[in-house]
C-alpha cells in the first residue's frame, strides 16, 4: 500500500534530472551504452548492479567528475552537462568516506563552508548544526581516524548536506560497514531525506539495500539499463531474465535461507510483522 | 539556454586558461629533465664517439680494474648483505631489548662519507693501526682486503634498512598455518621464508653491489695497488683531464645501477597491498635471543670503534707517534679553512633539500595526484637518477655545463646533487600520495574546493612527516658526497667532505678524522631534530 502512495506521489512530481543517451567507453570497452533515464524531484533512485555494470561511471558523469562521450545532462530543464562539478547543485558521498584526516570531524564539515563568501560568516554554526543531526555532537573536536566506520561516513554525509545540494548521490556508502551500522544508517538516510528533500541517486549492488531505501530501482547490467520502476514492479514484472536472476533469485535466497528456521521459537517473525503494519 | 550560454562559455574559457598554465607546468617539468639528466647523459655518450673504445677496453690497465672491481665488489657484497640480513632477523625476529636503539645504531654509517669508511679500516688495521698493534695482526689492510671491510661497513646500514623494512612487514599467517600444518622448520625456511625473500633480496644485492662497485672513496683510500674502475675513472679525468676514457668507464659503471634500479622498478609492485599483514608473535627463546645479542654488540663496535677513533685521534698530536692531547689538528683544519668549506657544504645542504624537496613533492603530485597519459614517463624521469651514479652524473655534467653560466659556481653543485639523490625522496612521496584517499580531489571538487587547496589544505599536512624525511635525506646526503661533487667543485666552492680526500693526499689523517666528525655530528644533529619534530607532529594529530 505504501509503494502505490510512492508511486502516486512521484508520478506528480516533476523531473529533477533527464538524463539523454549517455555513452562512455574506456579505450575498447563500452562502459555505458546510450543510457537515458530520469530522476523526479525528491525521489530515492537506487542504481542496483554488480560491479563493472557502468553504475559508478554514471554517477561521476552526473557529478562531472568524468565526461560522456555522448548524450546531456539536464537539470529542472538546464543542460548541466559542462558545468564545472560545484556548480551542478550535486553532493556526493563516497564508499571509503575521503575525509580529511588532518582536520576535526567539525573542520571537515566547515572547510568547504568558509571557501564560499555568502556561507563564510555561519561556516562554524551550520556545521554544528548537521553534525548534530546526524548524531555526531559528541565527536566534533575529534579527529576522523577515532571513530567508527559508520560515524565517518555521517562526517561524509553531515559534509555534503552542509552545503544543501539539490541531488545527493551516494557510491555505494555502505559497503565497507557492518550489517548493524547498515541498517541504522538505512534509517538515517530515509529520515534525512525527508527533512531536506533532497533527491538522492544511491549505488549499490546490494539488492535488499535497493529494495529497503528506494522509491524506484534502475537495475543495470553491462552499460545498459535492464528496467527502472517501482520495487513493487520490479517484483511483480520483471523485465527480462536478467532482472529475474540479478535482482530476484539473490532476494530469494536470502528468504530462503531466513524462512528455513521461520517454525522455530526464536524467529523474529513477530516483530517483523509488527513493524511491517506500523 | 541563451541566459546561461555565456556564463557556460566564460566558464570554460577560464578552464581553458587553466588547462594552458597546467600544460604550461608540464613542459617546463620537462625541459628540466632533458637539462638535468638527459643531455648530460647524451652528451657524456656522444663523447665516447671519438675514441678508441678497442684500445681502452683491451688495455691492460682496464682489464685489470674491471676484473678487480667485479671480485672485490662481489664479495664485498656477499658479506655485506648477509650480515645485513642477520641484523634485520635480530631486530624483527627475536626480543633483545633496545630494539630501536640498536636499528638507529645500524644505520649510523650511513651518514659519513664513504672515503671515512676507508679511512676508519687504516686507523684500525693500517701499517700502525691500532687494533692491529694491539692483536698482533700480519699482513696488510692495504688492497683488497681493505677495499671488502670498508665497502662493507659503507653498504651494510643500506642494505639493512632495505631488509629490516621486508622483514618487518612480512605476514606471519602463513608461518602459523604451517606450525599448525606439523611443517617443519627447515620446509617453513625454504617454502615460505625464501620464496617471500626471493624478489627483495634479488633488489638488495644489486642495489649493495651498484652501490659498491661504482664507489670510489673506499678503493681510493685505502685500495693502494689494488685498482677498480671507478677510482681510474676518477684518476683519468681528475688527473688526466682524459673525458672519453672517463666516459666509457662511466658507461660500463652505469650498467650494475641501472640493472638495480630495473629490478626494482619491477619488484615494486606489489607495494600497494589491499590487506593489513599480521605481525609475528615470538615466543621466549634464549638461544635465538643470546645469538642476536653477540650479532648485534659485535656490530656495535665494529660501528663505534672506527667513529670513536676519529673522534680521538682528532686531538692527538700525531697519530701514532704522538698520542698526547693536542689540539693542533684541529687548529691546523681550521688554518686550512674548514670552516669555510662547511659553510659551504651547509649552503649547498640547505638548498638541496629545499629546492630538491619541494621538486620531489610537486612531481609526485604529478604522478601521484593527477594521474595523465604521461604520468608514467614523468615517473621513470624521477626515478631515473637512480640509475645514475654519482661519479658518472659528475663527469656528464662537467662535459655539458662547461662553458656555461652555472658552471665552476654553487648552482652546479645543488643542482647535481639534487638530480643525484632525487628518486629516494621522489618514491617517498610518491607513496605517501599515493596512499592518501583517491577521493579527495574529486570531494574537493564537488564541495568547490580548489585542486590548489586540496593540495595545501589536506594533502600536505597529511604529508609532514614524509616532507621532514626528505628533507633529511637530501640534507644528509648532500653534506657527505664526494661522489658527483668531487668533478664540478672548484677551491671556492668546495663542500667540506671533499676535504677528506685533500686530506688524505696530504697524508694528514688527523685533520680528516676531524672533518669526518664533523659531518657525523652535524648530520646526527639534523637526524635527531627531524626525529623529535616528528614525534612532536603524531602526538599533536592524535
Amino acid at each position: 500500500m505504501n509503494v502505490t502512495e510512492n508511486q502516486d506521489k512521484s508520478a506528480q512530481s516533476k523531473d529533477k534530472l533527464v538524463i539523454e543517451n549517455l555513452s562512455k567507453s574506456f579505450g575498447a570497452s563500452e562502459v555505458l551504452r546510450g543510457v537515458s533515464f530520469t530522476v523526479k524531484d525528491g525521489e530515492f533512485l537506487s542504481i542496483l548492479g554488480p560491479s563493472g555494470c557502468g553504475k559508478t561511471t554514471i554517477l561521476r558523469i552526473l557529478i562531472g567528475l568524468a565526461q560522456a562521450d555522448e548524450g546531456r545532462i539536464l537539470k529542472d530543464g538546464q543542460d548541466i552537462s559542462n558545468l564545472p562539478p560545484a556548480q551542478r547543485g550535486m553532493g556526493i558521498v563516497f564508499q571509503n568516506y575521503a575525509l580529511f584526516e588532518n582536520m576535526t570531524v567539525l573542520g571537515n564539515v566547515e572547510y568547504a563552508l568558509k571557501q564560499r563568501p555568502e556561507t563564510k560568516a555561519q561556516a562554524a554554526d551550520v556545521a554544528r548544526e548537521m553534525l548534530t543531526i546526524v548524531g555526531l555532537q559528541e565527536h566534533m573536536g575529534k579527529k576522523p581516524h577515532k571513530l567508527s566506520g559508520g560515524q565517518q561516513q555521517r562526517v561524509a554525509i553531515a559534509r555534503t548536506l552542509a552545503l544543501h545540494p539539490e541531488i545527493i548521490l551516494f557510491d555505494e556508502p555502505m559497503s565497507a560497514l557492518d550489517v548493524d551500522t547498515r541498517l541504522s544508517l538505512r534509517l538515517e538516510l530515509k529520515a534525512l531525506q525527508k527533512k531536506f528533500g533532497s533527491t538522492m541517486i544511491y549505488i549499490t549492488h546490494d539488492q535488499e539495500e535497493a529494495f529497503a531505501l528506494s522509491d524506484r530501482i534502475m537495475v543495470m547490467g553491462e552499460g545498459v539499463i535492464h528496467q527502472l520502476d517501482t520495487p513493487h514492479n520490479i517484483v511483480a514484472a520483471p523485465a527480462d531474465e536478467y532482472v529475474r536472476q540479478f535482482v530476484l533469485k539473490n532476494l530469494q535466497i536470502k528468504i530462503d535461507s531466513l524462512i528455513q528456521y521461520a517454525d522455530l521459537p526464536g524467529y523474529p517473525r513477530d516483530s517483523a510483522n509488527a513493524e511491517g503494519k506500523q | 539556454m541563451i541566459v546561461i550560454s555565456p556564463k557556460v562559455n566564460g566558464k570554460q574559457s577560464s578552464a581553458d586558461v587553466r588547462k594552458a598554465a597546467y600544460g604550461a607546468l608540464k613542459l617546463s617539468v620537462y625541459l628540466f629533465w632533458a637539462v638535468a639528466i638527459v643531455l648530460p647523459m647524451i652528451s657524456m655518450l656522444s663523447n665516447i664517439a671519438h675514441v678508441d673504445v678497442a684500445r681502452i677496453l683491451s688495455s691492460r690497465t682496464f682489464v685489470k680494474a674491471l676484473r678487480q672491481s667485479i671480485t672485490v665488489s662481489s664479495l664485498a657484497t656477499a658479506i655485506s648483505v648477509s650480515w645485513a640480513a642477520l641484523l634485520a632477523w635480530c631486530i624483527t625476529r627475536t626480543r633483545i631489548r633496545y630494539r630501536g636503539l640498536l636499528t638507529v645504531l645500524f644505520a649510523l654509517p650511513m651518514l659519513i662519507p664513504s672515503i671515512s669508511h676507508g679511512m676508519g679500516m687504516i686507523i684500525l688495521f693500517g701499517s700502525n693501526g691500532i687494533l692491529r698493534n694491539l692483536l698482533g695482526l700480519s699482513g696488510t689492510i692495504y688492497g683488497f682486503w681493505g677495499i671488502v671491510t670498508g665497502s662493507v661497513m659503507y653498504s651494510f646500514p643500506v642494505a639493512f634498512l632495505m631488509l629490516y623494512d621486508v622483514l618487518r612487514y612480512e605476514d606471519s599467517t602463513p608461518y602459523e598455518a604451517a606450525q599448525v600444518l606439523g611443517i617443519p622448520v627447515w620446509n617453513r625456511f625454504t617454502a615460505i621464508t625464501l620464496p617471500y625473500l626471493r624478489k627483495p633480496l634479488i633488489s638488495v644485492v644489486f642495489a649493495t653491489f651498484a652501490m659498491i662497485v661504482t664507489d670510489y672513496g673506499v678503493p681510493l683510500m685505502i685500495g693502494g695497488k689494488y685498482s677498480t674502475l671507478p677510482v681510474v675513472m676518477y684518476q683519468d679525468v681528475i688527473g688526466m683531464l682524459d673525458f672519453g676514457k672517463g666516459s666509457l668507464i662511466g658507461l660500463i659503471l652505469l650498467a650494475p645501477a641501472l640493472v638495480a634500479c630495473i629490478l626494482d622498478i619491477l619488484n615494486r609492485d606489489r607495494g600497494n597491498a589491499a590487506f593489513v599483514t599480521k605481525p609475528f608473535e615470538l615466543k621466549p627463546s634464549r638461544i635465538r635471543d643470546g645469538i642476536a645479542v653477540v650479532v648485534s654488540i659485535f656490530t656495535g663496535i665494529a660501528i663505534i670503534l672506527p667513529i670513536g677513533m676519529f673522534a680521538y685521534i682528532s686531538v692527538v698530536g700525531k697519530y701514532p707517534v704522538d698520542m698526547s692531547f693536542s689540539l693542533a689538528n684541529i687548529a691546523q683544519a681550521l688554518d686550512m679553512h674548514v670552516g669555510t668549506y662547511l659553510r659551504n657544504s651547509l649552503l649547498i645542504a640547505v638548498f638541496v633539500a629545499v629546492l630538491g624537496t619541494a621538486l620531489a613533492t610537486f612531481l609526485s603530485y604529478l604522478t601521484a595526484r593527477r594521474p595523465s597519459k604521461d604520468s608514467k614517463l614523468l615517473h621513470l624521469l624521477s626515478i631515473s637518477s637512480l640509475a645514475v651514479p654519482g661519479i658518472v652524473l659528475g663527469l656528464s655534467y662537467i662535459l655539458f655545463f662547461k662553458g656555461t653560466l652555472i658552471y665552476g659556481t654553487f648552482a652546479i653543485l645543488i643542482l647535481v646533487n639534487m638530480m643525484h639523490f632525487f628518486s629516494s625522496p621522489y618514491l617517498m612521496m610518491y607513496n605517501t600520495f599515493g596512499k592518501l584517499n583517491p577521493n579527495l580531489e574529486a570531494v574537493g571538487a564537488t564541495l568547490g574546493i580548489s585542486r590548489l587547496k586540496v593540495f595545501r589544505d589536506v594533502l600536505l599536512p597529511q604529508s609532514a612527516g614524509t616532507i621532514l624525511e626528505m628533507l633529511s635525506y637530501f640534507f644528509v646526503n648532500s653534506m657527505m658526497t664526494i661522489s658527483a661533487v668531487s668533478f664540478l667543485a672548484t677551491v671556492s666552492i668546495k663542500p667540506v667532505a671533499l676535504m677528506i680526500t685533500q686530506f688524505e693526499g696530504q697524508m694528514q689523517l688527523e685533520s680528516a678524522a676531524f672533518v669526518s666528525v664533523i659531518i657525523l655530528f652535524i648530520n646526527m644533529t639534523v637526524k635527531a631534530a627531524v626525529y623529535l619534530i616528528k614525534r612532536g607532529i603524531t602526538k599533536k594529530s592524535t
